[in-house]
């Protein structure tokens, strides 16, 4: 047991979480070695030190400006205590495709593309099948481009059909989780943000991407979920999504929000605060 | 935060009145700045409110209200852009107020504005896994968590962040002082 190596242990054996792990020769070393024991007493004092720091507290306009802000969320939450909509109805076949725009529109002709290569499927009523084909043939003529996008697309509505939002979700963090997640992984937690019809999931996505926010494809995601997304609490994180990455690529679409009469004011407001701030 | 979530609102007040100074002391060593400090810890609540459909009840609470902590913070360094900010001399100030006696109290100061200014020192990813895994009731899964590493990882930095603000603690104690 050498010095160099005791060393390296002794935050550990400084710890009560870990301290049990280290070996008894470690100690052992410790007691006998003066070089060693100094470095322990400097380790020890440097905790003592730190622990003992005061805690200072906060002034009273802390406590104020919470409360005033619990009551303006609950005036807010009053204000907009409609029942919430049903996914089905909210993001119902015809319904789903009116605020779709620019690349969301082109991802989504992809992803009818995906869909109409598996075999028809029971529950594809007829009307559904009419809009797809409709659809597509409106598409047909982008083909190279929704080949790029296929980034977007790998969540299929099937996918949404298939699965239920607690299984959607499990999934979801568990591709999140990943310390180095693949394009493909990443393209799943972008799907999910711009196509799941479950308000949570969504949000939950839009946690998942900031660890990635450097890469392109998932601030393409992001700006893409952007202008097609109509819950505020999803628009007010897609914002500040944009905003703490400094997405510019993302300006036109904040200043098309904030000039949306039929937006959420509160969402309105956050477009232009985050405009100020690029 | 169950409650908050199930839109009881009121049950965040709970939580504020039990959470609000450990997680603001931890702010104010992280920042450095007692106002910054204090702006943090609101947004960490306003956040609470909004993410609150997103809270699960799979892990603890703290270690999520440390999540976004650590989010609001980053975006704070991010704007202010800041190598350590120059500490503003009232913060350290309002570390020595609080000694219990005037005889000791020189002595304290010295030791409490020498290790603050370490801390000061420290890379900001040290200072926040050290803080994190020093002043608060957190094991090391719920630390990896906050800091999305392995266990292992955390409990390695956290070490070596100990090891570091060591070596600049003492290297500022042996500073004669101007
Ligand atoms: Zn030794």
């Amino acid at each position: 047991m050498n010095c160099h190596r005791v060393r390296d242990s002794l935050p550990t054996l400084l710890d009560r979480r870990t301290a049990a792990a280290v070996p008894a020769e470690v100690q052992a070393h410790v007691a006998g070695c003066a070089d060693c024991q100094r470095e322990w007493e400097e380790l020890r004092v440097t905790l003592t030190h730190l622990d003992d720091l005061p805690v200072t507290a906060p002034s009273s306009r802390l406590r104020r400006n919470f409360h005033a802000m619990l009551a303006a969320e609950k005036r807010r939450e009053a204000a907009t205590a409609v029942a919430p909509v049903p996914a089905a109805t909210r993001r119902g076949r015809s319904h789903w495709l009116l605020p779709l725009a620019g690349g969301a529109l082109l991802a989504l002709g992809f992803l009818l593309g995906q869909r109409a290569g598996l075999p028809a499927r029971a529950s594809d009523d007829r009307g559904t099948q009419q809009e797809l084909a409709a659809l597509r043939q409106q598409m047909g003529r982008q083909q190279d481009q929704l080949a790029k996008m296929t980034t977007l697309v790998t969540y299929s509505l099937l996918q949404q059909q298939q699965h239920p939002a607690n299984e959607r979700l499990q999934q979801l963090l568990a591709d999140a989780r990943q310390e180095q997640p693949s394009e493909r992984t990443l393209d799943t937690v972008i799907g999910a943000l711009t196509l799941d019809p479950n308000v949570n999931i969504r949000l939950r996505a839009i946690e998942a991407l900031y660890p990635h926010a450097e890469r392109e494809l998932v601030r393409a995601g992001v700006r893409a979920a952007l202008p097609r997304e109509q819950h505020p609490l999803v628009q007010l994180e897609l914002i500040e999504f944009v905003t703490l990455t400094q997405d510019r690529g993302a300006v036109p679409l904040l200043e098309r929000m904030s000039a949306n009469d039929r937006a959420d004011p509160a969402v309105r407001d956050a477009a232009l605060l985050a405009l100020a701030r690029f | 935060m169950l409650a908050v979530r199930g839109g009881e609102l009121d049950a965040l007040g709970e939580l504020f009145e039990r959470h609000h100074g450990p997680l603001f002391g931890f702010l104010v060593k992280l920042t450095g700045q007692h106002a910054a400090a204090e702006d943090l810890t609101q947004t960490v609540f306003q956040r609470m409110l909004k993410y609150r459909h997103t809270y699960r009840d799979d892990g603890s609470f703290t270690a999520w209200m440390y999540h976004l902590a650590r989010r609001c913070a980053a975006d704070h360094f991010r704007r202010t852009q800041s190598a350590p900010a120059a500490t503003d001399p009232s913060d350290l100030q309002a570390f020595v107020d609080e000694a219990p006696h005037a005889a000791v109290r020189a002595a304290q100061r010295d030791d409490h504005a020498l290790l603050h200014s370490a801390l000061q020192q420290l890379d900001r990813a040290d200072r926040e896994v050290l803080l994190l895994s020093r002043f608060q009731e957190l094991s090391f899964a719920e630390i990896s968590g906050i800091l999305e590493c392995s266990a292992g990882a955390a409990k390695v930095r956290a070490h070596r962040a100990l090891q570091q603000l060591r070596t600049v603690y003492f290297r500022l104690q042996k500073k004669p002082i101007a």
